[in-house]
Formats: structure tokens, C-alpha cells, sequence
């Protein structure tokens, strides 16, 4: 590795926390200018950005330092419980038992692709490693619940605007399976459009904020880089597994044995 | 020939948590055409919906040939048991893959043959130009006239149709009331026909069910066999 990537990252103190701050108050001065009426929601945000971070930082390094499985175990359920509150607030309809399948789709798929990654890619020992375990399935858990959320909203849509159509379907011989394809494909699709369009742009548009944050951290950009690639094929494989997985558990509940679609469950957000 | 090909036995059906019908017990003979009457709301789409299995019916069995839709599997059943919407549903496609699209299921064992999709759209007024046009695009009469069409050829034994001449001029009407009475006495296929028309009832069907006869006791008292 070149001696200049090894000099580890430039600590910041208080003090440069607060000139980053006042790059905030920028913001609010062009909120007062224009009459926004953003101010409140800036100053709040910024507030939750500095407690939210502090305190994730703060965790994160008892966890390490502790660096015990079942406190590693713990912390994934938060994540996945807050990932799936996320995702099924996210959409606008939802269902009776949605969250419970989410849950199970976005543990199952997250910790998949994670352990791959941990104990066969990266060959950390033990593969929980929190160090490496948890930002991996923090950054996984993000883009999936996105993907699972955007599926949720585009199956519901579909199988409540487009009912007649399915039953049309159902009613001259098809199976569930046959009638319900393409709102399921539909679906899916949908989930992946966001990965895929990251994907094509990435590092011509945008650099990543993992990538970019090894790179202020002082590594090498060629290292950052190929950690990159690993978490974007991370992020495309977690979300299209998990869009998958949701859209059959979905499918399984929301069509009977007897091959009827059952929009009862179905329900938009508030009603 | 089976002397019945579709027997409904204690059919009961509800709606939104209301019981609608109950004893409602009918047998068909593979050439027959049951006009299905009674007031709004008495529930003959739901009835219409429960035999196919669209809906699940409250109690009660229905046989297609003597066996039942769970022994037969269901999409084996519905493609012998074709349910018709009132409101014609078209997939946003042209009307000939509309047709066709119900040939593409496991279930049914036919292919699609342009020249008698063609013959079929003659019988009922519509011609072969209209193949090639985006289903959605035509008129209700039209697509009610397509819907008909696509289940046709499907070769069904048993038609379930709800108001299926609703959005019809009198011309095309009567075409499809020829038709389907050509289909049914030719033992091509069996038809229950939901009509809130008592004359077209009685020109239409061999046989009248007033579905007044088996509202549930709380709505008029009283079931019985039809």
C-alpha cells in the first residue's frame, strides 16, 4: 500500500464539528430569504443528524469493544425491526401480516448476502465480526427495504387497482400463479430499478459514501474502490432477493388454495 | 352425455359479513339455459361468483360432472366453468390477444385459431378488423361482445353470465341471445344467464330461478330448491 493512504484519517474535534454545523446555517439563510419556512425543519434535522450519528457512534463502539455474538445478534433485530417499520410506513397500502413477512424476507436475505461476504469475500473471523458485520448490513438493510417497500407498493396497487383483470383471468381456467406473473414481475421490477440505475451511474455521477468515507479515512482509493463493487453487488443482491421473497410470501397470502385472490387483507395506510 | 353436468347443492352465499342466499339447490343438464332473476341486491352476481369459486361460498357444494372443484382442481373447474363480469374486463392489449390469452393457461387444452376467433366475432356483430384494434379502446357493447367471445373459445361445458347483453343495443342483443340459445340446445354448452329483464328471461332461458325464493330468513324468510 502507498505510504500516503496508511496515514490513517485526520481526527476532528468539537471545533470543526461546529464550523461543518454553520454550513447548515447557510441553508437557513436561504430558507429566510425566500420566506421557506424551512428553518424549523432544518434546525430539527440538523439537531437529529448530530444526536442520531453520536449516538449510533457511541453504540457502535461499546459493541466492538465488547464484541460478544449475542450483543452483535441484538443489534441486528433493531436493525431489521427499524428497517421494516421503515419499509412498510413507506408504502401507501399495505396488508395484515405485512410487517411480520418483511421482517422474515429482509433477516433472511440481509444476512445471507452479509455472511458471504464476511466469511467467504472479506474472510473476517468470526463472520459477526461486528466491525464488519454491522455497516455491511446497515448499508444492505437500507437499499433492500427501499426495494421491498417500493414491491409492496407496486404489488398492492396492482392487485387492488387491476382485480378485475386477475379474477378475469382466474375465472377462464388460470392458476394463481398464471394470474398473478405480472403484477408479481411488476413488482419486482420496480424494487430494482433504483439498484440498477445506482449501479450505471456509480462513480460517474455520485461516488458512494462508503467509498468516499475510506478514502477521507486515509485508504487507498484502489482498496475503496474494490470494497465498492463488493457492496453494490451486496445491495443488488440483498434487494432483489428480498423484493422476491416478500412478493411470494405476499403472493402466498393474498391468493388462497383455491386459487381466488383475497384483497381483504388489503388496506390503505390510515384506514 | 351425463344427465347433469352441474349440480349446486344448499348453496348459501354472503356478502360484506350479510348472509344474501341460502338453500339454493339447482341441477343443469348440459343443454340447458337457467335465466337467474330477482331484485337488486339479492346477490345473483355473488351466487354466480361462489359457484365459479370466485368467492367462497358460506356452505354448501357445487359438482361439475360429479366431482368437485377441489377434487378436480380448481383452474381444471373454471375452465369448464367460465364466470363472465358484468362490466367486461379487457387487458390492455388488442382484442386478439385478449382472446387468446386464456388459451395460454396450463388448464385450458386448445389453441388459438384466428379463422374461428373471426367466426366467432361474426356471430356476434363484430368482424376481423376488429382484431388488430386495443380492446380498451372499444365501445362497452363492443368489449361485453369480445368478453364473449374470449370465453367461447375456451370451449367451456357451463357459462356463468352476469347481465351479459347490459350494454347492448337491441340488434346486437338479439345476436347474442341467438347465439347462446344455438350453443346451449346444440349441447355445446350449459348457461345461467343473471337478468334483470323478465322478458328476455322468459324468451331467453328454458328454465326460470326468481332468486326472491331463497333470500335468507332474515331478508324474506325462507329457502327452497330450484
Amino acid at each position: 500500500m502507498p505510504e500516503q493512504y496508511s496515514a490513517g484519517a485526520i481526527e476532528l474535534g468539537v471545533w470543526e464539528l461546529a464550523i461543518a454545523a454553520a454550513l447548515v446555517l447557510v441553508a437557513g439563510a436561504v430558507s429566510l430569504m425566500l420566506r421557506l419556512g424551512l428553518e424549523k425543519g432544518l434546525l430539527v434535522a440538523s439537531v437529529r443528524v448530530i444526536v442520531q450519528l453520536l449516538a449510533v457512534g457511541w453504540v457502535l463502539r461499546w459493541v466492538f469493544d465488547i464484541d460478544r455474538f449475542w450483543l452483535v445478534a441484538i443489534l441486528i433485530g433493531l436493525m431489521v425491526v427499524a428497517a421494516t417499520h421503515a419499509a412498510v410506513h413507506r408504502s401507501s397500502r399495505t396488508f395484515r401480516g405485512a410487517s411480520l413477512e418483511m421482517f422474515i424476507t429482509l433477516v433472511l436475505c440481509g444476512l445471507i448476502t452479509t455472511f458471504v461476504v464476511t466469511s467467504v469475500i472479506i474472510g473476517v473471523q468470526p463472520w459477526w465480526k461486528p466491525q464488519y458485520l454491522i455497516p455491511l448490513l446497515g448499508m444492505v438493510l437500507g437499499s433492500a427495504m427501499t426495494g421491498v417497500s417500493l414491491a409492496m407498493d407496486t404489488l398492492l396497487e396492482r392487485l387492488t387497482d387491476r382485480r378485475d383483470e386477475i379474477e378475469m383471468l382466474l375465472a377462464h381456467g388460470a392458476t394463481r400463479w398464471e394470474a398473478a406473473r405480472d403484477p408479481l414481475a411488476a413488482a419486482v421490477r420496480r424494487a430494482l430499478i433504483p439498484v440498477i440505475n445506482s449501479m450505471t451511474v456509480v462513480g460517474i455521477v455520485h461516488l458512494p459514501g462508503m467509498m468516499t468515507g475510506q478514502i477521507l479515512a486515509g485508504a487507498d482509493p484502489w482498496e475503496a474502490v474494490k470494497y465498492q463493487i463488493v457492496v453494490m453487488f451486496m445491495i443488488a443482491a440483498t434487494t432483489s432477493m428480498s423484493a422476491m421473497g416478500f412478493v411470494l410470501l405476499a403472493y402466498l397470502r393474498l391468493f388462497t388454495r383455491h386459487h381466488q385472490l383475497n384483497v381483504r387483507p388489503i388496506h390503505k395506510r390510515g384506514e | 352425455m351425463p344427465e347433469i353436468l352441474l349440480s349446486i347443492d344448499d348453496l348459501a352465499v354472503s356478502a360484506g359479513g350479510v348472509r344474501l342466499l341460502e338453500g339454493v339447490t339447482m341441477r343443469m343438464r348440459p343443454d340447458e339455459l337457467v335465466a337467474l332473476t330477482g331484485p337488486s341486491g339479492c346477490g345473483k352476481t355473488t351466487l354466480l361468483r361462489a359457484i365459479a369459486g370466485l368467492d367462497d361460498p358460506s356452505s354448501g357444494q357445487v359438482r361439475f360432472n360429479g366431482t368437485t372443484p377441489g377434487e378436480m382442481g380448481w383452474p381444471r373447474f373454471r375452465r369448464h366453468v367460465v364466470f363472465l363480469h358484468q362490466r367486461p374486463v379487457m387487458l390492455e392489449a388488442p382484442v386478439e390477444e385478449n382472446l387468446g390469452r386464456p388459451l395460454k393457461h396450463k388448464s385450458v387444452d386448445k389453441i388459438f385459431d384466428r379463422d374461428h376467433a373471426a367466426d366467432l366475432l361474426a356471430e356476434v356483430g363484430l368482424t376481423a378488423g376488429h382484431l388488430k384494434q386495443p380492446a380498451r379502446t372499444l365501445s362497452i357493447g363492443e368489449q361485453q361482445r369480445v368478453s364473449l367471445v374470449r370465453a367461447l373459445l375456451i370451449e367451456p361445458e357451463v357459462l356463468l353470465l352476469d347481465e351479459p347483453t347490459s350494454a347492448l343495443d337491441e340488434d346486437s342483443r338479439a345476436a347474442i341471445e341467438e347465439l347462446l340459445k344455438r350453443k346451449t340446445s346444440g349441447g355445446e354448452c350449459a348457461a345461467i344467464v343473471v337478468t334483470h329483464d323478465r322478458r328476455q328471461a322468459e324468451r331467453l332461458a328454458d328454465r326460470v330461478v326468481n332468486l326472491k325464493d331463497h333470500l335468507s330468513a332474515g331478508r324474506n324468510g325462507g329457502g327452497g330448491h330450484a
